[in-house]
């Protein structure tokens, strides 16, 4: 059996004893706390003290009257709120990174929850992490309150009242006015910008985006003659081969082709075939580890290795070749494969590199991949920026051309290579207008801030792929003294016109046309808003493929090593650091919070005795601290980006280092890989990280159950022998439990699961669970309900990695229940592991005898506490608006854990009944559930033979953490499948 | 002794007036089945009609059957505001001597509005007793006798231990004086008997008060406005959910908007206890844009999850059940404990909907058991109406 670990020092435990990983306790010893903590400081004068104090105030707390509370009734009740009700409203996310279709969960009148839209043909009821805690964002304090000028609030009429002129003035004069966007997708706002520069003539827009995919557009210009995204179909694949694109995670459109991704991967209902994943990658990311192969290489490498395979290929379809350097790593046999699914497979490469793009696209044409896995004819409207935006810029400004530069969404001055050059330039130019909703680093620079609406707060439409049209509507009035950005230039164009009316003639003009099926526009209209999404067939284009030289050059110096820049999927590239809730989500590989680092390889850790927490300073510009990331390709070191925040608010500012200023620039791309880098150890001096990594550790314990797609066709239950085993031996001292009418439970796809984290983030917004902070995650308390396990097996230079979510197992047998002396949780009829906060007294005995870790324990208040003041969901009152209202908010002292979305059970289950009717199966959807990628998890009841979890349990991948210790959980996993060749 | 007195003037008064309300309703059923829908149906009409006392929104109903014809009516009744669109004349004659006030369309079927007419006509006033009778003057005399007598049981009902204390106290003082000073009894343990039974007694009052910290049982704050449930459910008989209207589908009863209180005081301005005084702060409020910050009654603390739509829509429970008698308080008493043993005991004896809800179909054990008469009846705690998130999560 393999063997699985979680840390380097786990491994190296491993190696010495093959019986044990890990140790068990550590959730209570005392690494990481401090003295204090650790020997208490508390004399016999404080106990009086505090003895004395807690008497009298009970005195004081008994005889007082009971507070009086207000119920205070809507003046004029809106139609469409009930109190008590959600509503939930179908709109978009896209923040210039990302696209989401969504639904936005109301309660009474504020937006408190996303869910996917199901509806939707790109995300189909997926989300992502950042788009689950955006809902934070829009109760952020660091937003601004109304508009500023020159770093001081002023309102609107007096912005406008100079910025008009100015606009004016700078018009006359001949001079540009630049307007720089991040990539805008919106039909309704490419056209005011269009009204905008014929208004004023000479307009200039430029489009930047922090993290560029310009490269594979320039490459489809010179083989199709039109600088285009294709849209990928995985669904139709048999292999997929990637090369440095975080697709599952990070890269283009995650959510979709995690979609994809696992629908062609859930071998449940007796497929015999799978897609198989091949990825070459320099740093370790989930896509890497949800791949059946995994092949670390170095940045420099993936050129080299791509034209390999295009020359195996063309050789062996008679078609020219190109000289290129021979590599030791390994491409010959997954070519062959390659060769074996023409037509059924893609290859593409996340790096905005020109000559990797067209080697791609050449061996996508070999292999007749073109309009049968790649669609040709409906384009990705994303990532449309242009890497030169900003030198541009610089040039203009510095030869003293532009009159006005309005920042549209987009930050340079963070996120920019040259952001010190454009500092400067900026400084220069007369008119500089930000509509950052928050004073960012570029917005501190801007004479007039105007700032933006939350996108929970504003109309808008989008179209991120040929055809799909999109739509956004409010949900909230605005919180502050904010305008729309479209609106402010409508009003700058001296059009009084709102924009909501602006973007449904738009639509009534553009947009309506399109369809047949509604005859009046009133109709089409609504029922656009009310799902959020439309969309027609892209109109079929013939494309036909120029070829052209390939090379493979060394594109970067050799240095000590080369540099890996990524994108974490808590933070992107930092535009949301001012999130908790994404600051604290664990990294899904290197489980770290709050924090950016230097990942180097375990084998150069071990040769120049690294070790984690140890600082290193990065090409004499920052010192970050050291984690070892296993599978790290030799010779290069992985930073991520979106930390480094100056200007970003109280919880962002001051963690980690920007590691913006690194990224590569040749031939006029940026590139996230391969620049140089020397890293340097600063003698002794550390600095403590928090991982969480080994928290909860269950003791090595037979808790993953893998197998290959060979095995697992010969026999279904390969991998999961022990489930038999265990069966035959289990016996039970007491009875089995019995239920009537509900039995709940839960299952788990671990092929589908690729650690995404959006069940971390989407459960925390539905369940109130606090941000406990850097040093409390540290001292192994984290709160989430939902964690997910990262396991590497096998050897450390490469190992594999496989992700485990794991929450309360609402075990029958529950080893918990019985051991709490107040009978705090005790099992409910329908099977669900209660926990009653308010009978709780914290003697954390469940938290002992919980053999899976599951529960939390409320260590401080962290409600209302100034201690945890970056908790904005609860330590502010703006913040507080955030909080579900059918979840109560755990006070210190009491544990807490997953309850199966409990109030999502009652909810369903009253709406069945006040009508009348059974439950029907899927009806209820837990959080984690509604909104995973993968679909992973299964949510039912288990009485029900019919129902899709039933089913599950039939599966004989089916099995339950620690069998044989006989918990009887009711929730349940299945195995993962790797669809290994060898 | 007084307020015994009282008391049972008042109780004898309440059960003579409920005997004679049964008996009368019985012969009522007895004669018209349907008279009884027809009389709930009334409910809602009585909101801004009566039945011979006068216009009060809409025009006084006596004698409707006669002024119409049934076709007529039913339309009428059915969507009068589709009529009045529609241009028929009377319809529109009726608008206009209305004040233009729109008579919401009503779900009957053309049988439901022959059996209220019928009601209509037949109405017999009931011996409601003195308030509604007379003059206003002698209603107001009236008014406030019924406020001292329902205000006596309560006063009657708070704890008051003081007494009790003091003589606990005394009695330790005493025991413990004669136990060392006077020594007039000679067996002490007499003294500790005593001395116990009084520490016995001090301590119950603690756990008694201690059960009952944070509960607000009679609690009656006076409110922004002296509204009277008792004129307004008791007297217009107007239905609990015609103002708490999301009392059957929201875990909120749902406080109602200043916008539907204008519904009916748009043209009554003008209350039978107070004058215009307290009917001016809705307008007042209307126009200064503040909502009335009433004061909250019945509270569960925030660990406590209650929804409304479980027990009034499901369970099918009357407000009563656990408000009191609303419908006599002029100013609302918090009733029951709102305690968690009174939610238990309840959730223990109430029978669940159990045949007639097919939500009820997946406890196939349970009817199983129903059917082979091992059971007689499903209450709430068999379905587990007593885990502890059914109400704590």
């Amino acid at each position: 059996m393999k063997k699985y670990w979680r840390s380097i020092d786990e491994y190296k435990t491993l190696q010495k004893d093959l019986t044990l990983a890990g140790d068990g306790g550590q959730e209570f010893s005392i690494d990481g706390m401090s003295d204090e903590e650790v020997k208490g400081n508390t004399s016999r004068r404080d106990f009086l003290k505090m003895f004395g104090f807690s008497i009298g105030f009970a005195t004081i707390a008994t005889s007082c009257e009971t507070p009086v509370r207000k119920a205070i009734p809507y003046l004029i009740q809106p139609e469409e709120i009930t109190p008590g009700i959600a509503n939930h409203y179908a709109s978009t996310f896209y923040d210039g990174h990302d696209y989401c279709s969504i639904l936005i969960k109301t309660r009474e009148g504020r937006p408190i929850k996303i869910e996917g839209n199901e509806l939707s043909p790109i995300s189909k009821g997926a989300t992502n992490a950042r788009v689950q805690a955006s809902v934070l964002n829009l109760y952020d304090n660091a937003r601004l309150k109304a508009p500023h000028k020159d770093g001081s609030p002023s309102d609107w009429a007096h912005v406008d009242a100079e910025i008009i002129p100015a606009l004016d003035k700078a018009s006359a004069d001949g001079k540009e006015i630049v307007l720089l966007t991040s990539t805008i997708i919106s039909p309704s706002t490419k056209q005011i910008i269009k009204d905008f520069k014929d208004k004023f003539g000479n307009v200039t827009w430029l489009t930047y985006d922090a993290i560029s995919m310009q490269a594979m557009r320039k490459a489809n210009e010179k083989n199709f003659g039109e600088a285009f995204i294709p849209t990928y179909d995985l669904t139709n694949a048999k292999l997929v081969v990637g090369f440095n694109a975080d697709f599952l995670g990070t890269w283009m459109s995650p959510t979709e082709y995690t979609k994809q991704y696992s629908a062609a991967r859930k071998l449940l209902n007796g497929e015999s075939a799978m897609l198989r994943h091949v990825q070459y990658e320099s740093q370790y990311t989930i896509t890497g580890g949800a791949a059946d192969d995994r092949v670390p290489i170095k940045p420099s490498d993936e050129v080299v290795v791509l034209l390999n395979i295009y020359n195996y290929l063309a050789a062996k379809l008679s078609q020219p070749v190109y000289p290129v350097a021979d590599t030791s790593i390994e491409f010959a046999s997954y070519a062959e494969e390659l060769l074996e699914n023409q037509g059924q497979s893609i290859v593409f490469s996340g790096t905005n590199n020109l000559n990797i793009q067209l080697i791609c696209n050449a061996i996508n044409h070999l292999l007749g991949n073109y309009n049968q896995t790649i669609d040709l004819s409906k384009h990705y409207n994303l990532k449309q920026g242009d890497d030169q935006a900003i030198d541009q810029l610089i040039s203009k400004i510095d030869a003293g051309n532009v009159g006005a530069v309005i920042h549209y969404n987009v930050n340079p001055a963070y996120d920019a290579p040259n952001a010190e050059a454009y500092k400067t330039a900026l400084a220069k130019v007369e008119l500089s207008i930000s509509m950052a909703d928050a004073m960012n680093e570029t917005a501190a620079l801007c004479k007039y801030v105007c700032p933006d609406n939350n996108y929970l707060e504003s109309w808008n439409d989008a179209e991120p792929q040929t055809g799909v049209y999109s739509t956004q509507q409010p949900t909230i009035r605005n919180l502050f003294d904010t305008r729309q950005a479209q609106e402010s230039f409508l009003r700058w164009m001296g059009n009084a016109q709102e924009y909501h009316d602006y973007m449904e003639a738009f639509w009534q003009a553009n947009i309506f046309p399109l369809q047949s099926t509604f005859t009046g526009f009133i109709f089409f209209w609504n029922q656009c808003i009310h799902d959020g999404v439309f969309a027609v067939d892209a109109e079929k284009k013939d494309f036909q493929f120029t070829s052209g030289e390939l090379k493979a050059p060394a594109f970067i110096d050799s240095g000590d090593f080369e540099l890996v820049l990524y994108e974490k999927i808590g933070l992107g590239d930092g535009k949301y650091a001012n999130n908790p809730w994404l600051q604290e989500l664990p990294d899904p590989v290197t489980t770290a919070t709050w924090d950016n680092y230097v990942c180097v390889p375990a084998k150069y850790a071990e040769e120049n005795g690294l070790k984690l927490e140890d600082v290193v300073r990065v090409n004499d510009l920052f010192e970050l601290p050291i984690v070892v990331q296993p599978g790290l390709a030799y010779g290069t070191v992985a930073i991520a980006l979106g930390y480094g925040r100056t200007s970003a608010g109280k919880v962002a500012d001051g963690l980690g280092q920007n590691a913006f200023p690194l990224l590569s620039t040749a031939n006029g791309l940026k590139s996230l890989m391969g620049s140089k880098v020397s890293i340097e150890r600063v003698a002794g001096k550390t600095y403590p990280l928090a991982l969480t990594q080994e928290h909860h550790t269950m003791e090595g314990r037979d808790l993953i159950r893998e197998t290959t797609l060979s095995k697992f066709l010969a026999d279904p239950a390969s991998g999961n022998e022990q489930h038999a085993k265990d069966a035959e031996v289990n016996a039970n001292l007491y009875d089995e439990p019995k239920f009537t009418g509900f039995h709940w439970g839960m299952a788990i796809n671990l092929n589908s699961c690729t650690g995404c984290g959006n069940c971390v983030i989407s459960c925390q917004a539905e369940n109130n669970v606090a941000v406990i902070g850097k040093e409390q995650v540290k001292n192994r308390r984290i709160m989430h309900w939902i964690r997910i396990d990262r396991y590497y097996s096998e050897d450390h230079e490469n190992p594999e990695v496989l992700h485990q979510p794991l929450m309360c197992q609402h075990c029958d047998n529950a080893p918990c229940e019985n051991v709490c002396p107040v009978a705090a949780t005790p099992h409910s009829s329908e099977g669900l592991n209660q926990m009653a906060y308010n009978r709780c007294i914290g003697t954390r005995y469940c938290m002992n005898n919980c053999p899976y870790r599951v529960r939390r324990f409320n260590w401080f208040e962290f409600a209302n506490n100034k201690k945890f003041d970056f908790n904005s969901s609860m330590s502010t009152d703006l913040g507080k608006l955030v909080l579900n209202p059918d979840v109560v908010v755990r006070s210190r002292g009491v544990v807490e854990k997953c309850s199966l979305c409990v109030q999502r059970i009652q909810e369903k289950k009253l709406l069945a009944k006040t009508e009348g009717r059974q439950l029907q199966d899927g009806e209820i959807k837990t959080a984690c559930q509604q909104s995973c990628p993968g679909d992973a998890i299964v949510f039912g009841d288990l009485l029900d033979p019919n129902s899709k979890i039933s089913e599950i349990q039939r599966n004989p991948r089916m099995y339950h953490l620690l069998e044989h210790v006989h918990t009887l959980p009711s929730t349940s996993y299945l195995t993962k499948i790797r669809n290994k060749k060898s | 002794m007084i307020f015994r007195c009282v008391n049972l003037r008042a109780g004898a008064k309440l059960f003579l007036s409920v005997t004679f309300t049964f008996l009368f309703l019985t012969i009522f059923i007895g004669k018209d089945l349907r008279a009884q829908e027809a009389k709930d149906m009334f409910g809602v009409c009585a909101a801004c009609h009566t039945i011979g006392k006068g216009k009060l929104v809409g025009p006084d109903l006596k004698g409707v059957s006669a002024r119409h014809e049934e076709a007529w009516l039913i339309k009428f009744i059915q969507n009068s505001q589709a009529m009045v669109l529609s241009g028929d004349e009377t319809a529109v004659k009726l608008f206009n001597e209305n004040n233009k006030i729109p008579m919401p369309p009503n779900d009957f079927t053309d049988e439901q509005v022959r059996s209220l007419l019928s009601y209509i006509e037949n109405y017999v006033e009931e011996p409601a007793g003195e308030e509604t009778a007379g003059s206003f003057a002698d209603s107001k005399v009236a008014e406030h006798k019924k406020l001292e007598t329902s205000h006596a049981p309560t006063k009657d009902r708070s704890r008051n231990y003081f007494s009790l204390i003091l003589i606990s106290i005394c009695a330790i003082l005493l025991s413990l004086s004669d136990l060392f000073i006077l020594k007039m009894i000679r067996w002490k343990v007499v003294h500790i008997i005593i001395m116990l039974a009084a520490v016995f007694v001090m301590g119950g009052i603690v756990v008694v008060e201690i059960q009952n910290l944070g509960r607000q049982q009679y609690y009656s704050p006076e409110q922004p406005i002296a509204f009277s449930h008792k004129i307004h459910a008791g007297q217009n008989k107007i239905d609990c959910q015609y103002c708490h209207t999301t009392a059957e589908e929201s875990k909120h009863a749902g406080i109602p908007s200043v916008q539907l209180c204008m519904n009916c005081h748009n043209v009554v301005k003008s209350g039978s206890q107070t004058g215009t005084t307290e009917i001016a702060k809705i307008y007042e409020a209307l126009e200064s844009g503040k909502p009335i910050e009433w004061i909250k009654v019945h509270n569960v603390p925030d660990h406590v999850y209650f929804n409304h739509a479980q027990h009034v829509n499901v369970g099918k429970l009357e407000c009563q059940q656990c408000h009191g008698k609303v419908e006599e308080m002029d100013q609302i008493v918090q009733e029951s404990t709102l305690g968690m043993g009174w939610c238990i005991e309840c959730h223990r004896t109430t029978e669940v909907q159990f045949t007639t809800n097919d939500f009820y179909k997946n406890y196939t054990k349970l009817h199983e058991e129903l059917n082979t008469g091992k059971r007689s009846r499903i209450v709430v705690e068999d379905i587990g109406g007593n885990d502890c998130q059914k109400c704590h999560y």
